[in-house]
């Protein structure tokens, strides 16, 4: 009891209340999405945050040694529902990628990134691998990540999919594996790539051109791209206002929401409420490195840390690159921003993680 | 083993801090680019994003109104729907078009229109697709609405007259210019005739816009600013609506006119001109086998024959005759003629159109039964050029001034005009055709009200379709006796037995004066003379004379002045005089 007392004193409140604030711009923003009107999206959301938050603290509470222990297990439970929701799940937004459990959608494909991070955090500080000869043990990581690649991917759910992959060669990166590793995984992909491009979907390959010159397109593909500038760009130095968004209100911003939540942002407080946006995730990430980087020693932690916030850091700025138009345009929500579920409880479980490494770091000392 | 630890913990430092390096620069670029949108593109950004949104619709104004003398509205404007589409989305247009076929009925006509609208540039950001809508058509596509976004249904008022046919000729109707300079404006219609036209700055109006907001729908969101489109003035006129629909009656089947003046202030009460043409299809766009059908129209539906149709004025002539004899001449109308039914001058015949000659007459018997030989006589002392330039006193191939365009001079001959025209001398003989309203005299039916309003007031009358509050006119400088003397005479036309026209006397205590005339056509040969001269009706109807009156009422305090022309209805007294007559009563129950 002291125990949790002393953990819930030295718990980093300050990171903490950036969390909030974020999830606050999150709230704000719906809020003008639905016009204020659509109580039932407003509540859901609200929830959302405030079970969020409370998961986070649990998490924070809990030992990190229960992880490290447990991460193979958890990697196991959530595979066994990502493949049940591959093959039997609910289908929205086109892809099945759903499990109902009495009136809650989860998405264990979002879960599933958490259980790769951890579990390939655990790998890496118990098998610490050197030399070129111990790249033989890489098969087991690799595995962990292709398994759940290849599953969403099935789906279809590219946006997730990419994303594990990215993470896990980001963890490959953080674990100090050799840069021929790299070299290799780099030439065997430009080998590849012109198969890949062959089995992407028509609509995929729009996407991707349309990035160099939407307006070749402006009905079509183009239209979303145009659109979400026009609104960024139109917010100006300070924006159209809070709910005076007419990019947003009048319907002419897809997905306003979810994906395109950052173009709202920008059109109705201009340049100032994006920079200050990511000002805070800065910040976040920064503070973030600051914790992991006092844990001196323990290479799980550091992983685990630097796999979390690279996750949530390139996940943002992979969506704003996408509705400014410098990235095509994968279905990727902002992280605490959008409105979504799974994806928004996934960054609260990781944010939980990294203040339970500041927990355990703080203990040491 | 911790040596080996620390080597790579301090390696995972090193990659952590290239990932961090990333970061950075991925931030840096993000920034830059949201640099690049927000404060360097602003302007650029917030213009398309207005365009987006806002679209103008031009609001055109609502035609003046046109009154009769009494207040009753003759030109009025309904409420026309149309189904507009964003211009934006000219793409969808000829989906929509096959999609709605069969629920609206797209004529040819809607097609070119739309193609013209689509060509021109204004400043609107719609494009009608339809016109006319029917009330069918409008609650069948409200039903069907939600399936074609950027597709709405817009009111405008448009020109509408009720009475169609009536008021065809002096109102005139609307259409398009085609010659428009300020393009902006390509469904405003214009006057194109009759008093639309001349009144058309007035009536126009002033257009205005509307600035609206949409969304991303084509759905109308609110009003953001607009500038009211201001209606044009009414006008009032002179015309007596119940006299022009008895006399647009009364010429039924006839082609003709009928004129009436009022004899204070030359206000026309009532201009008809048969057979007529429908101005409210005209104005609502009438089509190509419509219009060719109305051009090649031997009947000519098109010709306003009150002011453009030209007719020999035949016997009403006799007045400007008898009057030019007594106040230029000198010529004492008691003076007697023998009329034995032809009068020989040079080696020429000349016909009374009594065969048996009305023995001896003076004056004004001559006028009242309007005998042929007792002007031929006169004729005789007559100088044409002094006789034409009284004539234009009373308008006879003058312009009279009316206030609707496309009005004829007519033709009053003399010396000048014959070299001119026919490289021939005067002769004499001519003259005596002259005096009795044939030859080469033409006048309108506007020319002979005129005529007859001016003896009747002694006043320069400038007859005129827009109601004026205040006229003055000149007196016509010809003594009031000898006015009075053709007054009189034309009194005994109307109402004494044996005047041409007693047949059609007022059933009034109040008297009409008049003269009738019959306008012949053809010539009569000699061979025709001597074997009888054909009958009217025995004739092809091209041929037939037409059928002309005037006259005034009440006899002894001018009101009305009044033509009628019938073509090819024989002579005055058989179908100009009754119907002027039925019109007359008519007037005279009425308004007095």
């Amino acid at each position: 009891m002291s125990d949790l007392i002393f953990k819930i004193k030295k718990l980093d409140w300050f990171y903490f209340s950036l969390i909030f604030f974020l999830s606050f711009v999150g709230f704000v923003m719906i809020y003008s999405a639905t016009s204020g009107m659509e109580y039932n999206v407003l509540f859901s959301h609200s929830i959302k945050i405030i079970l969020g938050l409370f998961v986070m603290l649990i998490v924070a509470i809990i030992d990190l040694e229960f992880w490290k222990k447990n991460a193979f297990y958890l990697y196991f439970i959530f595979m066994v529902l990502l493949i049940w929701a591959s093959f039997y799940g609910h289908i929205g937004k086109g892809s099945r990628r759903w499990i109902n459990f009495s009136g809650f959608y989860i998405q264990p494909s979002e879960f599933m990134k958490i259980c790769i991070i951890l579990t390939l955090a655990k790998f890496f500080d118990e098998k610490r691998i050197k030399e070129t000869r111990d790249y033989f043990f890489l098969i087991l990581p690799i595995t962990l990540v292709l398994i759940p690649f290849g599953l969403i991917v099935s789906q279809p759910d590219l946006g997730t999919a990419s994303m594990i992959l990215f993470i896990s060669f980001i963890i490959f990166f953080i674990s100090a594996l050799s840069w021929k590793f790299f070299a290799s995984i780099g030439i065997g992909f430009l080998i590849i790539a012109p198969y890949l491009w062959n089995s992407l979907k028509n609509y995929q390959k729009q996407r991707i051109l349309t990035l160099f010159n939407p307006e070749n397109d402006p009905l079509g593909s183009g239209y979303h791209i145009i659109q979400s500038q026009i609104a960024i760009g139109s917010g100006g130095t300070f924006g159209k206002g809070w709910m005076k968004g007419t990019q947003s209100h009048l319907d002419f911003l897809p997905e306003k929401h979810t994906d395109f939540i950052f173009s709202m942002l920008g059109e109705e407080f201009g340049f100032f409420g994006t920079i200050s946006v990511i000002g805070l995730i800065v910040l976040i990430t920064y503070l973030t490195y600051q914790i992991v980087n006092n844990s001196k020693i323990d290479t799980f932690q550091r992983i685990l840390g630097f796999g979390i916030i690279s996750n949530f850091f390139f996940a943002a700025l992979i969506n704003m690159s996408m509705v400014i138009g410098i990235l095509p345009i994968v279905g990727l929500p902002l992280p605490l921003v959008s409105y979504g579920g799974s994806s928004m409880l996934t960054y609260f479980i990781g944010f939980g993680l990294i203040l339970s490494i500041k927990l355990a770091v703080d203990r040491k000392y | 083993m911790i040596t080996r630890d620390l080597s790579y913990t301090q390696k995972v430092r090193r990659r952590s801090l290239i990932l961090g390096g990333i970061k950075s620069l991925f931030t840096i670029v993000v920034c830059g680019k949201l640099y690049y949108l927000q404060i360097l593109n602003k302007s650029k950004y917030g213009k398309l994003s207005d365009l987006n949104r806002t679209k103008v619709k031009i609001l055109y104004p609502e035609r003046g109104v046109i009154f009769d003398k009494f207040g009753i509205p003759i030109a009025s404007n309904r409420l026309d729907y149309q189904l507009t589409i964003f211009k934006e989305k000219k793409e969808l247009i000829n989906r929509y078009i096959s999609k709605l076929k069969n629920i609206i009925f797209f004529s040819q006509r809607d097609y070119q229109e739309l193609k013209k609208n689509l060509s021109i540039k204004d400043s609107s950001d719609f494009v009608i697709l339809k016109k006319n809508l029917t009330w069918d058509e409008l609650e069948i596509f409200e039903l069907v609405s939600s399936k074609f976004p950027f597709l709405f249904i817009t009111k405008e008022k448009v020109r509408s007259y009720e009475n169609k046919f009536i008021y065809s000729h002096v109102l005139g109707y609307v259409g398009y210019k085609n010659d428009l300079k300020e393009q902006k404006l390509n469904n405003l219609k214009f006057g194109i005739s009759g008093l639309e036209k001349t009144f058309d700055k007035k009536l126009l109006g002033t257009d205005g816009w509307i600035k609206l907001e949409t969304n991303s729908k084509g759905r109308i969101k609110k009003e953001l600013n607009k500038k009211l489109a201001i209606p044009g003035e009414n006008v009032k006129t002179n015309l007596i609506a119940s006299m022009q629909e008895l006399s647009h009656k009364l010429l039924k089947g006839i082609s003709g006119a009928v004129v009436v003046l009022d004899c204070k202030s030359g206000g026309v009460n009532c201009m008809v001109s048969t057979p007529s043409f429908d101005n409210d299809e005209f104005s609502n766009g009438i089509s190509n086998d419509k219009w060719n059908q109305l051009v090649t129209d031997e009947s000519n539906p098109l010709l306003n024959r009150s002011i453009s149709g030209l007719y020999s004025p035949g016997s009403t002539y006799k007045l400007i005759t008898a009057l030019f004899a007594i106040e230029k001449m000198g010529f004492d109308y008691s003076k007697e003629f023998y009329c034995p039914g032809h009068v020989e001058f040079g080696n020429r015949k000349f016909h009374c159109w009594k065969k048996e000659g009305h023995e001896s007459v003076n004056l004004i018997d001559a006028i009242k039964k309007s005998c042929d030989c007792y002007f031929y006589n006169l004729a005789k002392e007559i100088n044409i050029d002094e006789l034409a330039k009284f004539s234009k006193k009373f308008s006879i191939g003058e312009l009279t001034g009316i206030d609707i365009p496309d009005e004829n001079y007519g033709l009053m001959p003399n010396s000048e005009w014959k070299i001119k025209n026919r490289n021939e001398k005067w002769q004499k003989g001519e003259t005596l055709n002259t005096v009795i309203g044939q030859g080469f005299t033409l006048s309108t039916p506007l020319q002979i009200t005129l005529m007859t309003a001016r003896i009747a007031s002694g006043k320069k009358l400038e007859p005129k379709i827009f109601k004026r509050n205040r006229y003055f006119f000149e007196n016509l400088e010809i003594s009031e006796k000898n006015l009075n003397f053709i007054r009189k005479s034309m009194y005994k036309v109307v109402n004494e037995y044996q005047g041409t026209a007693y047949s059609s006397k007022l059933n009034n205590k109040l008297k009409m004066a008049g003269k009738t005339g019959t306008s012949q056509v053809r010539k009569i040969s000699k061979e025709e003379r001597e074997s009888g001269v054909l009958k009217n009706e025995e004739l092809i109807y091209k041929l037939r004379d037409h059928s002309l009156f005037t006259g005034y009422a009440p006899y002894d305090n001018p009101k009305y002045a009044i033509t009628v022309v019938a073509e090819h209805m024989g002579n005055g007294s058989k179908v100009a005089a009754p119907i002027a007559k039925k019109i007359m009563d008519f007037a005279l129950k009425k308004y007095s």
